[in-house]
């Protein structure tokens, strides 16, 4: 699943390091987020977009172009 | 979600899946085995104690290979420093646990009588020290890899 997690993460100056603690999960989980590789539970999206200031829709919704 | 299994699943939801897909596959290969051998069991006859053994084996051996070669065990070694620093880690619980293997293990079996049983639980500690090194070089080199190609 496509995101915008990691360069949200990078633009507030956090680590990967430092929101896996924030969010209960592991740096490797972060990672594989950001890579689109593990679709992570509601719970966990809404974590994450807690921590970065965002919305689910700004961080997760995938807009087709046209 | 609650399940008595929870207190052998880690906290972090990615791993737990992982951790849940390898129990389940261990259960089913597990399943497999013990429908075979109870097939084989009409035809020849099997001790039941070494049949036993061998399918509680296999079931360790599965998941814990899986979980090994998954690189899921140390998440947060990415960086070279990071793997050398774990690697000493490593190497000081193998030579760590060889010790206290090698000095539980008389107490456990009976205090050996001559120098020759002696030498044979050393070298028997020493072989489950080298073991559980390779196991877990084996797992911190695999995690290594994934994570830093995470970064």
């Amino acid at each position: 699943m496509k995101n915008h997690v990691k360069v949200t993460r990078m633009s507030l100056s956090i680590t990967q390091e430092q929101l896996a603690k924030r969010v209960g999960a592991t740096r490797q989980t972060i990672g594989l987020i950001e890579k689109g590789q593990y679709n992570p539970s509601l719970q966990l999206c809404i974590a994450i977009a807690k921590e970065l200031n965002k919305t689910l829709d700004e961080l997760f919704w995938e807009v087709e172009s046209e | 979600m609650k399940s008595w299994i929870s207190f052998l699943l880690p906290s972090d939801e990615y791993k737990e899946k992982k951790m849940l897909y390898f129990f389940s596959e261990g259960a089913i290969v597990l399943l497999l085995s013990l429908f075979v051998t109870f097939i084989c069991s009409r035809f020849m006859s099997l001790d039941v104690e070494t049949v036993l053994f061998l399918h509680v084996g296999l079931f360790v051996v599965y998941v814990l290979g899986r979980y090994i070669v998954s690189g899921i065990e140390f998440t947060d070694i990415a960086t070279v420093q990071e793997y050398k620093k774990e690697l000493r880690v490593v190497r000081i619980k193998s030579i760590g646990f060889t010790v206290i293997f090698f000095l539980l293990y008389p107490l456990v079996s009976g205090v050996p009588a001559d120098m020759s049983s002696w030498i044979g639980i050393f070298l028997f500690s020493a072989l489950a020290g080298l073991m559980m090194f390779f196991i877990n070089c084996t797992s911190l080199k695999r995690s290594y890899n994934r994570n830093k190609e995470l970064m």
